[in-house]
């Protein structure tokens, strides 16, 4: 099967010191890699107004990471580990390998069109001139 | 005015890439036929699609400034008339809005 992306990002209770985030991030790196997975990035947005209250908390620590397996069940595990452990009270996994393919696809796509453009305007809209769409092109 | 306006409307017309059927271009327009002389005639300014301005070719859940100004002030994702977005921009923007709203970037509703 090939590789799927996932986007993971999960939110910490802000009061929760800098250490236990990192160990919780090593964690789940771990696991994800015992699974099998790839870690490609993992960030810490750090503290962020959430748009709405979530345990009566209005700011939290956001950790947002990409990771690259090649099957699902790592994201079960991940999402089981996520649920158990304290300090996160919010978590969000996102397949997004099919978008980003068809985001290549589409970008593909535009690029031959805008090479092929001037080629198929010419001829009919300057045929006389020829020498001068040629000095163009 | 709205005499004035309508044979500027129609004029570049002609002019244009190719032949195009009869009714001017079709910003203001309504698909009813042709402009009533006179009275009941304004020119609407035609919206377009602003991620197809910027050939967006994703729409990324995570930016939420590109979101907010999609949804209302109580939350509600704002219908296509409203904005003039394409209708595969805004079948992409509602799944990033409410991806967005999951991970608390975006409210689903207005605070009390």
């Amino acid at each position: 099967m090939e590789e799927r992306q996932y986007d993971l990002i999960f939110i910490c209770r802000p009061d929760t010191p800098e250490a236990d985030i990192d160990k919780l991030i090593a964690t789940i790196e771990h696991t994800a890699t015992d699974k099998g997975a790839r870690i490609e990035k993992t960030e810490k947005w750090g503290r962020k107004r959430m748009a709405y209250r979530v345990h009566k908390l209005r700011e939290d620590f956001y950790v947002y990471m990409i990771l690259k397996s090649s099957h699902g069940e790592v994201v079960k595990e991940l999402e089981r580990r996520l649920k158990v452990s304290d300090p996160v009270i919010k978590y969000l996994t996102v397949r997004l390998d099919e978008e980003l393919k068809r985001q290549a696809k589409l970008k593909h796509h535009r690029e031959r069109r805008a090479a092929r453009r001037p080629r198929k305007t010419t001829p009919a809209a300057a045929a006389p001139t020829g020498e001068q769409a040629q000095g163009i092109a | 005015m709205p005499e004035d306006n309508a044979p500027q409307q129609q004029a570049p017309a002609p002019s244009g890439p190719g032949p195009r059927p009869q009714g001017g271009p079709g910003g203001g327009m309504r698909p009813g036929g042709p402009p009533k002389r006179g009275k009941r005639s304004f020119v609407r300014k035609k919206k377009v699609c602003r991620f197809c301005v910027d050939k967006a070719d994703f729409i990324d859940y995570k930016r939420a400034e590109i979101l907010a100004p999609f949804i209302q002030e109580r939350g509600k994702i704002l219908p296509r008339r409203m904005t003039g977005t394409c209708a595969r921009h805004q079948r992409w923007l509602t799944v990033a809005i409410k991806r967005a709203q999951n991970i608390a970037l975006l409210p689903f509703a207005a605070e009390l």
